[in-house]
């Protein structure tokens, strides 16, 4: 089922976050199509969308990993194609597998952080443990990441990506590889950062029970364009399941017949006789 | 199965080649440097083929061992290559876990991996060893079946060494650890160059320079007869090669015999013994470290030590509350970062050996070419020049090994430097910053030491210096740009990202870059050492000095654009 698109953005002149236009094509595939898009400031916005939708590699352009075809990306008004340090300076990213450099400590991992953005040392000082004592890894100053677990990584990349006070949060897929007292903290630190601090967190997750829990609003991506926006109740009534939850909203806006999907295949690989069990692979990866 | 695994290499490398992700232009580059290189190499050699041919009654037999020399230094590279190819290969490749995993039979599995081993590790040598042979052939004027044999025992020449490698990859696997099987390998690989060093200089190359240091022409004859009965494979070859290179009527059977079943029986062995022994080495490398020993004790004790340097984690905290006024530098961070990585890879550790062996050859060798030095073939400036050509060739090899895979290594961690304020550009610099200083001290220390040895005067030792120092500034910039060109973020293994296609794209231009350096400079440091000794006028020629100029700022260009490149490529990337 294709609903009614929602691209035109909701105008909010204090916007952190503006995107206009963006587009992403990896040759003649288009990854993200036109999206426009206001995050407002102190919101926790989650992005939700099925594999292959789009969802991290617009997360990617927003933090910069990924340049755009085109379009503007505008981070509290310093716009990544013009000012991309500048945007880069106030924007902390969490990607879903936490790769950082086993053979530093926890400590010098967050110093050399601090140095990437040019820190105050006294400001990083204080940040730092603030940090390592609300992420547990107070202990673990001095050990080598390479002997920490999935979860201490996690917590870590996040305390890095939390050490500048980043203004605009990116997250993605943050509850990979947590236990469940990992959710619990995660979950009330990103309400404490946006209700205490005035952080906005920029959300892209598939555990969509977080979504429904944090997130003050949702977009809901899919073949590389906003489908549908809005808080959950707004959801609902777009989607038709007026007392369902995300999950059913979700599968309702994303659901597509037989012959789009093979339209799409066959935009994306040229050949729409490939098996759709393959198909489902390729867009996964 | 087997020719499935095969085909699905193939199709990978298809694939990169096609990639716009790995450089669109990275093919036709590699294709114009090798031809410019190979050109070089022939030329060079047939130089060298004629110049030997000159000195009578001895000529054919000269160019016999240095054919013999060539075989062998072939064979210590690729007896270095091919062990620590065979254990990132058979071991430690990303797609092992996958392909074990698999009902894959064990033999195809073997086979394919062996296939992949013997290529990765040979094809540099069979690319470059050409031209120089085909020069041999064009020197003696050897008939055409000479070129065919040169491919004949080419093949079973570079299988050899795979095989014994294969074996002792599978030997280090049952009784090692990942963590120590990376520097026993590279260990192992070390002694079989330093052997083979070894075997290089007991046939004492220098003095096939100089005829007069022989007291007889017996003597000499004595010193150049070809090997009959030896157990390197390289001597084998040499006989197969050379009665079709000097059309004499009895082939060597016997030697040709050896190279082809060797390689066929190391490879039967090497399966057999897989097939038995493989899967508990491999299941023996996923282990974590067991056990204690004086190394392992004595690595951890180093590790805690570096961690804790200034003080825990606590005190450092503590320390920058009180900093009111400091800030972070980027630049500083960077450099620390990328030494304290580099100093707890333990893999790392056992290359500060490549550094001593490169530097023990070349101050060893340099003192013996010494020697030769009165002969027309060296003559004083002859030497100079070959050696600071050796020189620079110690610090490209060092960049290559050292500096080139610096970015590849950041590995799945380079999003952190992507994502953060901070130039492209930025990064690299800091990173040739930081790289620079150990290149620049091994360059001055080779530079210093073999000018002392020769004593040369201080304008030529200064002004040797001095080249060396900005060859080395520059290549180390090269070394980091193009790495940022050709990065291989998947591959854990440095050994192998500084033996990679891209890798050999660094090496090429920068010696290329750094012979052109020498040959601008040479009139304007000949002149002017005229001057000095009082035999010339003071050098007023323009040319003098715009070769000068060029032999500093070609370089200097090279390495900012190979920088500017660098982070254009990896922005392209994104």
């Amino acid at each position: 089922m294709t609903t009614q698109s929602t691209d035109a953005p909701r105008a909010t002149s204090d916007a952190i976050l503006t995107i206009q236009g963006l587009n992403k094509q990896y040759g003649k595939f288009t990854a993200v199509r036109h999206i426009d898009l206001d995050v407002p400031p102190g919101q926790v916005f989650g992005i939700l969308g099925p594999n292959g939708a789009g969802k991290t590699t617009t997360l990617r352009m927003i933090t910069g990993l990924i340049e755009p075809t085109a379009g503007e990306i505008t981070i509290d008004g310093h716009a990544m194609s013009k000012d991309p340090l500048g945007a880069k300076a106030i924007t902390g990213f969490i990607p879903d597998r936490p790769y950082v450099y086993d053979k530093l400590t926890a400590f010098e991992y967050l110093q050399f952080i601090a140095g990437l953005y040019s820190m105050k040392r006294k400001d990083a000082g204080v940040r730092m443990k603030e940090l390592l004592s609300l992420f547990h890894l107070a202990e673990w100053g001095d050990s080598l990441i390479e002997s920490f677990s999935h979860g201490m990584k996690q917590r870590l990349v996040f305390a890095g990506a939390l050490l500048p006070r980043p203004k605009l949060l990116v997250v993605d897929e943050p509850m990979v590889g947590l236990d469940p007292k990992g959710h619990r903290l995660i979950k009330g630190l990103f309400t404490s950062l946006t209700k205490e601090e005035g952080m906005t967190i920029l959300l892209s997750t598939h555990t969509l029970e977080v979504a429904e829990e944090v997130c003050d609003q949702i977009a809901i991506v899919n073949h590389g364009k906003i489908i549908a926006r809005g808080t959950l109740n707004e959801l609902r009534m777009t989607s038709g399941e007026d007392q369902g939850s995300l999950e059913q909203v979700f599968l309702r806006l994303t659901e597509e017949r037989e012959e789009e999907r093979a339209a799409r295949v066959a935009e994306r690989f040229g050949n729409s006789d490939v098996p759709l069990a393959h198909q489902d692979e390729d867009q996964g990866a | 199965m087997f020719l499935e695994l095969i085909g699905a290499k193939l199709r990978i490398v298809r694939g990169n080649f096609l990639s716009n992700k790995e450089g669109r232009h990275r093919g036709p580059l590699f294709i114009a440097l090798s031809v410019i290189f190979s050109v070089m190499l022939f030329r060079g050699t047939l130089w060298l083929v004629n110049q030997s041919l000159a000195i009578q009654p001895v000529g054919e037999l000269l160019v016999q061992k240095l054919i013999s020399i060539a075989f062998l230094i072939f064979l210590g590279l690729l007896t270095f290559s091919n062990i620590v190819t065979a254990f990132t290969t058979f071991y430690l490749a990303d797609d092992m876990d996958f392909l074990m995993a698999q009902p894959i039979p064990s033999d195809s599995l073997f086979s394919s991996r062996y296939i992949e081993a013997l290529t990765q590790s040979s094809w540099v040598i069979v690319l470059f060893g050409m031209p120089a042979f085909t020069a041999l052939g064009v020197g003696l004027d050897a008939p055409w079946q000479y070129y065919g044999m040169m491919l004949v025992v080419f093949l079973p020449f570079v299988a050899i060494p795979t095989g014994i490698a294969s074996i002792i990859a599978l030997v280090v696997s049952n009784m090692l650890v990942a963590t120590r099987m990376r520097d026993a390998m590279m260990f192992m690989g070390m002694a079989a160059f330093v052997i083979l060093f070894t075997l290089i200089r007991f046939m004492q190359p220098e003095r096939l320079l100089n005829p007069d240091t022989f007291d007889s022409v017996g003597e000499m004859i004595n010193l150049l007869s070809t090997p009959k009965n030896s157990f390197l494979p390289s001597d084998w070859s040499v006989n197969a090669l050379t009665p079709l290179l000097f059309q004499e009527r009895a082939f060597d059977w016997w030697s040709f015999g050896l190279l082809y079943t060797t390689p066929l029986a190391l490879y039967f062995i090497s399966a057999w013994l897989h097939r038995r022994y493989f899967n508990r080495g491999y299941s023996r490398v996923q282990e974590g470290r067991v056990g204690e020993s004086v190394l392992t004790t004595l690595r951890d004790w180093m590790l805690r030590r570096s961690t804790r340097r200034g003080g825990g984690a606590t005190a450092k905290i503590d320390a920058l509350i009180q900093d009111t006024e400091g800030s972070f530098s980027s630049f500083s961070e960077l450099i620390m970062k990328d030494r304290r990585i580099f100093m707890r890879d333990a893999s790392q550790w056992s290359n500060i050996l490549v550094i001593v062996a490169l530097m023990t050859i070349y101050l060893v060798n340099y003192k013996y070419f010494e020697i030769a030095s009165e002969t027309d073939f060296f003559n004083g400036v002859g030497l100079y020049y070959f050696n600071l050509a050796a020189c620079g060739f110690v610090v490209v090899a060092l960049s290559g090994r050292f500096l080139f895979p610096a970015v590849s290594i950041e590995g799945r961690s380079f999003w952190l430097m992507m994502q953060a304020p901070i130039s492209l550009e930025r990064m690299l610099i800091g990173k040739w910053l930081g790289a620079m200083p150990p290149v620049i001290f091994v360059g001055q220390l080779m530079i210093w030491a073999s000018n002392i040895l020769v004593t040369y005067s201080v304008f030529h030792s200064i002004t040797a210096a001095i080249l060396i120092l900005c060859i080395s500034i520059c290549v180390a910039g090269i070394a980091v740009g193009l790495g940022a060109v050709y990065p291989q973020f998947y591959n854990p293994n440095a050994s192998a990202i500084a033996a990679s296609f891209g890798a050999i794209i660094f090496m090429i231009l920068s010696i290329i870059l750094m012979l052109f350096s020498l040959v601008c400079c040479f009139w304007f440091i000949t002149h002017m050492g005229k001057y000095l000794e009082g035999s010339a006028e003071f050098p007023t020629l323009w040319t003098d000095y715009f070769g000068l100029f060029l032999s500093v700022f070609m370089p200097a260009c090279v390495a900012w654009l190979s920088i500017k490149a660098g982070a254009g490529s990896l922005r392209g990337r994104m």
